[in-house]
């Protein structure tokens, strides 16, 4: 199963991949979380310290320094150069933005390449994405089995997600959901549930755990308070299942 | 207040997503005015939120593709039309706000990030040629890194990179630093903490990004509920600390 996560930037994406990937990971499930953003911190998220999460090699990089012979089969990728994160989850970075200098052009690994292209068998992949639908615009169609769409009760973001959901529906990317986070009241869900029509929406209120855990450069899944956040996502995961 | 003879200030504000780049940049741009200074407000931002900081009604207003003409072989793809006096252009096409402050949109490219229209590469092209005794820049690139990485914001003589006080703006950050100082040369960086409560530690974030800390603005809830609502944050009651906080960035970033 691939499930793609997207939304403006800061809304949270980060956040909701990493808690539902742990959710999905204590569910027994074989999960890999996808960091798919140039300017990647789910690790950090997912509970890997600031240290570790700084040293890791992006599958990008290790193919471009030749570790590995060109052209290798797309789901070995992941088994070689991903990092072990809690719960049983694989963590693969895709491409951080380090170096612009065109990368080789026979490996081209990209997010959407990668999404589009590779089986992972039974595993269940949650593609965190870069900001905005760049990278998403470019996932082939019908190659993804959920898109969840995070938004938080602002008018921008509100404005990405729709165009997130128009782009997901018309692409046929799947079961579309709305992740409504960073709720604090019934007048900013309405917000959200007003404009995204007949979306299914989990709603997710607003965390002081969660802006504790980002000072901390910790995950919001081993934060003692957190339950108000993770419980609603745990509770997708179990859907999604 | 009145015309004070300052050098113009080049600024790029460049951070993660969310971090309050365009909020700071308005504000920023907004007492430069005030001061006296002609100052361009720089958007190449796709998903405009600049605008809105400065309360201005825009919301595509691209430069019209005529403007440019094929360049030389060698150079770049495109180039103004040698009658346009880069200027004039930002005279007729800025959008003024009441201080004085004029907008100049990159042009809002709806969606996919893909090849720059002609009046996009107008935009850069007005922006690169600008002579640098005559206005203050004020510019507020898209949030991540892929801009930074091509060198969007190369005007800035101050590059200033806004962070909240979390692990991943300190990672974004250090990021953000490296590609800087690879790709546009040598530029004075600096951060500027936001969002900071009473809680945390402006300078410990600047330590371990190992830059200077040029700023650092509280959180506020008047801003937060501006942006709920659409709402410019200029002058709003409730914003008297935030407006001291970018005064003083203001004055540090003159100093750089």
């Amino acid at each position: 199963m691939k499930i793609a996560v997207v939304g403006k930037g800061g809304v949270g994406k980060t956040s909701v991949s990493a808690v539902l990937a742990r959710s999905l990971g204590r569910l027994g499930k074989t999960v890999v979380a996808l960091d798919c953003d140039t300017n990647p911190n789910l690790a950090l998220s997912l509970g890997v310290g600031e240290d570790e999460a700084q040293g890791i090699l992006t599958m990008r990089q290790q193919v471009d320094e030749g570790e590995v012979e060109h052209a290798l089969g797309w789901d070995d990728l992941l088994d070689r150069f991903g990092t072990d994160a809690p719960d049983g989850v694989r963590l693969g970075i895709v491409n951080r933005i380090e170096n612009p200098e065109p990368s080789c052009p026979c490996c081209g690994l990209s997010p959407e390449r990668l999404l589009s292209q590779a089986n992972f068998g039974d595993a269940i992949v949650i593609g965190d994405f870069e900001a905005g639908l760049g990278s998403y615009s470019r996932v082939g169609n019908e190659k993804l089995d959920v898109t969840i769409v995070v938004i938080e009760p602002t008018p921008r973001s509100i404005d990405v997600g729709l165009r997130a959901l128009e782009h997901a529906r018309s692409h046929h990317q799947g079961l579309v959901l709305v992740v409504a986070n960073k709720v604090r009241n019934a007048h900013e869900l309405e917000m959200i549930t007003s404009a995204v029509g007949e979306a299914s929406v989990t709603v997710v209120p607003f965390s002081e755990a969660v802006v504790s855990a980002d000072r901390k450069g910790t995950s919001v899944f081993d934060e003692a308070s957190a339950d108000d956040f993770i419980a609603p996502i745990r509770q997708l995961a179990t859907s999604l299942n | 207040m009145g015309d004070r003879a300052q050098r113009p200030l080049r600024v790029a504000f460049v951070g993660k997503g969310g971090s309050g780049k365009s909020t700071i940049a308005a504000l920023f741009a907004r007492i430069l005015a005030l001061q006296g200074e002609h100052v361009v407000a720089l958007d190449s931002d796709s998903m405009p939120g600049l605008s809105y900081a400065l309360g201005i009604d825009v919301d595509d207003a691209p430069l019209p593709d005529d403007l440019v003409v094929a360049g030389p072989k060698s150079g770049p793809e495109w180039v103004l039309r040698p009658d346009i006096d880069p200027l004039s252009l930002i005279e007729e096409y800025s959008v003024k706000t009441p201080e004085g402050v004029r907008y100049f949109q990159f042009g809002n490219t709806r969606g996919t990030w893909g090849a720059l229209s002609r009046g996009q590469h107008a935009w850069s092209e007005v922006v690169k040629q600008l002579p640098d005794s005559s206005w203050s820049l004020v510019g507020d690139l898209l949030g991540g890194l892929r801009q930074p990485m091509n060198g969007w914001g190369k005007y800035a003589e101050v590059v200033l990179i806004v962070t909240e006080p979390t692990t991943k703006g300190v990672m974004t950050a250090r990021q953000l630093a490296k590609l800087t100082n690879a790709k546009w040369g040598p530029r004075n960086i600096a951060v500027v903490v936001n969002k900071v409560r009473p809680t945390d530690d402006p300078s410990a974030i600047a330590r371990r990004i190992n830059l200077p800390l040029a700023g650092s603005v509280p959180e506020c809830n008047v801003i937060q509920q501006a942006e709920l609502e659409l709402q410019s944050p200029l002058g709003l009651p409730g914003t008297e600390d935030v407006e001291r906080a970018v005064r003083a960035l203001v004055e540090t970033a003159r100093g750089l």
